[in-house]
């Protein structure tokens, strides 16, 4: 009686394509290791029967070494084990590596089905495996698959009735290793292939020299894409969409209404010169929508098309290994740049995917990193479009000064935090080109998943703040903290509802910078608080359940005091 | 023969692995990737300034950080 169907495989082998295939619930994937951080569950038909799948996150071994791999290791000690199935995801172009696991998972008795993934890469690489023969020395079912286009999932499910204990003695890894050696002399065969293109530019990107000077194209190459694509759907299809449909047909339907009655202010906000503004008049039909839609959409979409690629190609292990110097001083090793570039898009993804990191003290680095030095795309898409006005010099201000706080704050932490952070050992995946229709599936649900999350949120919210604002219960707020805001950072007091607002959503709060006619100064100030100071609640939520109560406050008293100084210095010393 | 750690080991030379001096700690996760003694490994390259070092096991590619690269030694011509 199979209860449960556990997928476990080493990192980066393509499990969470191959639970995709079996479940039909999407997960994202990409090309490195440490993906999946979290364990997730789906169902799979067999007959007449429903079983839970879990895809686990890639281990090893069975002896665990980070928290991710921690997660997948006991799980598997959760039920009896003849009441579950495990599917050893294998990548067929690393047999010999991915068999150390599956000898381990059979020798501690698990049923066990060995899927051998990625086999068009395999024979791409000129890898040959004789699968019969593989199936003949482990006594267990061995199915061939190609999870991303599908080939042999359907195999791969007839076939898990098959697997069955097996019993096979225990043997020291260093006997184990000797094992696999023979093994693959019998069922591996490989062809003799010339170094190609792909190859040669996995190599060099590796390689101190070319590696740096491919690192900067492909950021600056990136940020570029970023930008025009971003700029491109903002000029050519959201802002016509905004001024020359939306626009007048509000107008049209509002047309008798009383400009100061409740309503026109909660829907349409206040008018500029006798017209709507998008940017400004900050109502729930108005400049909510346009916010979302036109303002940040645009960029959400092109940032996590272009990360998305850089991910599913596998370039960015080859990053994490080309600044594992610069981060190691500041208590991290090269790997933690992914949470950090998954940190741009969203605080939250970034923070969570902190659990590749082995170390509590690097993990506690890494998140308050992110939640103070790294804006997701929503505060930086608005950045871009109020600061942007004044000149590109100033958005470059606000990422230099984001930047340095970045350097100072992981210097400090990495000398006062006792303790020392563990070093560097990856695996370096090869290039792979993702097929289009994945990448494409990929950034649907990224941005669907932004939709669902920030749409409801910044409705709601425009239309309480408008509540608030329309009654001037914010008031009694703004008397209290205007000395502090008005004489340290120089901002008119009616600032400080904006800052509260990011708590809320930093995206809705520079929103409601946009009306105060701030100077350019002073809105360099302003967002550049907002995005050192509370992160927005999504992300402490995060921050709680990832670090702990401790660690949390630990976390945010830094956040209130980097505010306050930076804030200050800015005013002062800086942009005097 | 010579006996070096893999940071001095020249990029694109083999070697066989003599001694891994780290805790059992160490030894295990470089084990269960593959990395023990008597394996051949390839680097590949160094980043300088106490960055990581690449090297090839097997059909995997490999970084590891400079402390863990000078406690790998190998026997190389």
């Amino acid at each position: 009686m199979i209860k449960k169907i556990y997928l476990i495989g080493n990192p980066n082998v393509g499990k969470s394509v191959v639970f995709s295939r079996l479940t039909g619930v999407h997960v994202i994937s990409s090309n490195y290791p440490g993906t999946t951080v979290e364990f997730i569950k789906g169902y799979l038909a067999l007959g007449d029967e429903k079983i839970e799948v879990v895809d686990l996150p890639g281990t090893y071994s069975l002896e665990p070494s980070s928290s991710a791999e921690k997660v997948a290791v006991s799980l598997l000690k959760e039920h009896p084990k003849n009441e579950i199935v495990i599917i050893n995801v294998i990548d067929s172009t690393n047999l010999e590596r991915n068999l150390l696991l599956t000898l381990q998972l059979i020798e501690e008795g698990f049923p066990t089905i060995a899927c051998l993934n990625m086999c068009d890469d395999a024979v791409h690489r000129g890898v040959h495996i004789d699968i019969k023969k593989l199936e003949e020395i482990l006594h267990i079912p061995v199915i061939s698959t190609c999870a991303v286009t599908g080939v042999g999932i359907k195999l791969l499910i007839e076939r898990i009735k098959d697997a069955a204990h097996v019993s096979r003695d225990k043997l020291p890894h260093e006997e184990r290793w000797k094992e696999i050696g023979r093994i693959i002399e019998q069922v591996q065969h490989l062809e003799h292939r010339h170094h190609r293109l792909r190859e040669m530019l996995e190599d060099a990107s590796v390689r101190p020299l070319t590696g740096f000077v491919m690192a900067s194209g492909v950021i600056y190459v990136s940020f570029r894409i970023v930008r025009f694509i971003g700029e491109s759907i903002i000029n050519k299809i959201t802002d016509p969409i905004f001024y020359g449909t939306i626009q007048p047909l509000l107008e049209k339907l509002t047309l008798h209404w009383q400009e100061k009655s409740f309503l026109f202010h909660l829907l349409i906000g206040d008018l500029v010169n006798g017209k709507i503004d998008f940017k400004q008049s900050l109502g729930v039909l108005t400049t909510a929508p346009y916010i979302e839609f036109g303002m940040v959409l645009p960029y959400v979409i092109s940032f996590y098309l272009v990360l998305s690629l850089l991910e599913d190609i596998g370039y960015l292990p080859r990053l994490a290994i080309l600044l594992d110097n610069l981060l190691h001083r500041l208590g991290l090793h090269g790997y933690a740049i992914i949470p950090v570039l998954l940190g741009f898009g969203c605080n939250v993804p970034g923070i969570l995917s902190t659990r590749v990191l082995e170390s509590k003290r690097e993990r506690f680095i890494a998140s308050t990193i992110i939640s103070i030095g790294v804006p997701c795309v929503p505060l930086q898409a608005m950045i871009v479009g109020l600061l942007g006005v004044f000149g590109g010099f100033y958005v470059g201000g606000v990422y230099l000064v984001l930047f340095c706080i970045i350097l100072i704050l992981g210097l400090i932490l990495n000398r006062v935090l006792p303790g020392y952070s563990p070093e560097f050992l990856i695996e370096i995946p090869p290039y792979r080109f993702p097929p289009l229709a994945i990448l494409a599936k990929k950034l649907y649900f990224r941005v669907q998943g932004f939709l669902f999350e920030a749409v409801p949120i910044v409705l709601i919210g425009v239309l309480v703040i408008n509540i608030l604002l329309y009654f001037k219960l914010f008031d009694i707020v703004t008397g209290i903290f205007a000395p502090v805001i008005h004489g340290l950072f120089d901002l008119p007091k009616e600032a400080i509802v904006a800052l509260a607002i990011g708590f809320l959503r930093k995206d809705v709060a520079v929103g409601m910078l946009a009306p105060l006619g701030l100077s350019a100064k002073q809105l360099f100030i302003a967002t550049t608080l907002l995005a050192i100071s509370f992160p927005c609640v999504a992300t402490f939520i995060v921050l709680w359940k990832e670090l702990g109560v401790k660690d949390l406050i630990k976390s945010t008293l830094i956040m209130i005091t980097i505010s306050i100084i930076v804030g200050t210095a800015l005013n002062f010393i800086i942009l005097r | 023969m010579k006996k070096v750690s893999l940071v001095h080991l020249k990029p694109d030379h083999k070697g066989k692995i003599l001694e891994i001096m780290g805790g059992t700690g160490l030894q295990n996760r470089l084990m269960s990737m593959g990395i023990y003694v008597g394996k051949e490994i390839t680097k590949l390259s160094y980043i300088g300034l106490r960055g990581p070092v690449v090297i090839r096991v097997g059909r995997s590619v490999l970084a590891l950080g400079h402390g863990m690269a000078t406690k790998i030694i190998v026997e190389t011509e």
